[in-house]
């Protein structure tokens, strides 16, 4: 079965400026895969290209063995990282156009997080607070089963006791025979969760180890050792 | 996923957009009012004249607003929903690009359609308040469709002439929404270069315009008589060639593809979402 992801080549530039450079990369199925680097170091520009809003200046990116089109977007989920529902719909309505367009968009799960975390459907995402509507999206893109949920800097800008519900969301909806690949420069929050972790540097992949792997050997925490990889 | 997304693209305008035909509904009956009152009115201008004056000043203003801001809100609505942030959401679901341009084209047609008929209708019932008025207006419309090259009004020239409007109305659209996409070939300042496009096509249809003209015109001199009869017996092309229904038409749909064509082009081929 062909990886999740596979990167062949893929570079980007923007004028003269690399913002990937020859980047060769498998992700396996079944994983909770941690995309890290400091901030411009390639992430977003990586993920945007798996996900089809970017072009490649040279390479390809294969999802489940097929170029970003509409057959790969049925099996993606993802959460960019900036507000991009329409902030006129109220939740409702957002429920319903997710399961209009996604045929694996679990409508119960959907419900069932937004009652947890008491958010009323019928509020309009405008009136809701800059944290709500982070859940709010992070909600829709978990009540899918998908065979990649693509999260980019999901637990940025958030309080402390909203990253551990960001994480525990994660960790208990997604597709267990899907993977996650998930961007962050937050090493600590997240490592808890991780299986495996690709480190990105200006554009470069610099290591892809098994989390585990990585504090038998290395003798220390996967943010330690971050730490100590991207040292200005 | 047509229907869905013509669904959902109907519903995020329909609310501003009916306010602005409900304003022109409202202006209509403030309008129809004072123009009553100034034919009622003898050689003494009164006050009240004057402010009937004024109504109709501000009617006309505001059917020029709902007009021009019909269009602004709706090229916000495309640029904000296919290259701003919303741009994630829809150019992530698992829909065909032809699809989307297909939609947004669809629905932006109609409100378009809907704002011009709102508007003719207004002045319409405005002035058309006596059985002579409407007929001289009736009249006029015969003459204009005559001017247009139909030598005599039949249901074929009539829809001819409708199915014209209607590809220019698509073409109107799909050149915005191609400039807006081309805007998106620069690294920064896209909204600036979408402009830059979209002055750049105008001046190119101006040329080629002219250029058409200048043919049809040397053709006809060269012709010299025998143009009569050439013409009348292909009923195509007069010195006014440029205004008939066939030029109209077949220049829309050319217009039609080629902006179709290039917005696709830019949507599925190079897309670069900030």
């Amino acid at each position: 079965m062909a990886p999740v992801v596979q990167c062949v080549g893929l570079t980007k530039t923007y004028g003269r400026k690399i913002a990937l450079n020859q980047i060769y990369l498998n992700l396996e199925r079944g994983r909770i895969i941690g995309l890290l680097g400091p901030n411009g170091s390639g992430k977003t520009t990586m993920i945007k290209i798996i996900n089809g809003l970017l072009r490649p200046t040279a390479g390809e990116v294969l999802i489940n063995g097929q170029r970003p089109g509409v057959d790969t977007k049925l099996r993606i989920s993802y959460l960019p990282e900036r507000t991009y529902l329409p902030p006129g719909m109220k939740v409702i309505e957002l429920v319903q156009y997710f399961q209009d367009f996604y045929p694996d968009f679990r409508m119960d799960r959907a419900y069932d997080m937004l009652a947890r975390l008491q958010i009323p459907p019928q509020e309009r995402l405008k009136n809701l607070s800059k944290g709500t509507k982070e859940k709010v999206q992070l909600i829709m893109v978990m009540s899918r089963d998908a065979d990649l949920y693509i999260l980019d800097e999901p637990i940025a800008g958030v309080d402390p006791a909203a990253r551990d519900y960001i994480l525990h969301t994660i960790v208990s909806n997604y597709n267990r025979n899907g993977s996650i690949l998930l961007s962050t420069h937050l090493i600590a929050d997240v490592e808890s969760i991780l299986d495996e972790v690709v480190f990105i540097k200006y554009g470069s992949i610099v290591l892809q180890a098994g989390a585990e792997q990585i504090r038998q050997n290395e003798h220390k925490s996967v943010d330690r050792f971050f730490r100590e990889v991207f040292a200005c | 996923m047509l229907g869905k997304l013509m669904k959902y693209e109907w519903k995020a305008t329909w609310k501003l957009l009916v306010l602005a035909n409900g304003l022109t509904l409202l202006m209509t009956i403030i309008a129809w009012g004072m123009v009553r009152i100034l034919e009622q009115s003898g050689s003494d201008f009164r006050m009240m004249d004057f402010m009937a004056v004024m109504v109709l000043f501000t009617y006309v203003a505001s059917m020029f607003a709902v007009s021009i801001g019909t269009g602004i809100f709706l090229i916000h609505r495309f640029y904000t929903s296919t290259y701003g942030d919303q741009g994630y959401l829809l150019h992530t679901l698992p829909v065909d690009t032809h699809h989307i341009i297909i939609a947004k084209l669809l629905v932006s047609a109609a409100w378009e359609l809907i704002n011009i008929l709102s508007i003719y209708l207004s002045v319409i019932f405005l002035f058309a308040s006596t059985k002579e008025v409407f007929e001289s207006m009736m009249r006029g419309m015969k003459d204009a469709i005559e001017y247009l090259g139909a030598e005599k009004i039949t249901a074929f020239t009539v829809i001819m002439t409708l199915l014209a409007f209607v590809f220019s109305l698509f073409a109107k659209v799909l050149k915005v929404g191609a400039c807006i996409s081309l805007g998106q070939l620069a690294p920064n300042h896209k909204l600036l270069l979408s402009f830059g496009w979209y002055a750049g096509i105008y001046v190119i249809e101006q040329i080629l315009q002219v250029v058409y003209f200048a043919v049809v015109i040397a053709f006809e001199r060269q012709l010299g008589d025998r143009a009569v009869d050439y013409f009348s017996h292909y009923g195509g092309m007069s010195l006014f060639g440029g205004n008939r229904w066939e030029t109209s038409l077949i220049g829309a749909i050319i217009s039609c593809v080629i902006f179709y064509l290039l917005t696709w082009y830019m949507m599925s081929r190079k897309l670069n979402l900030d």
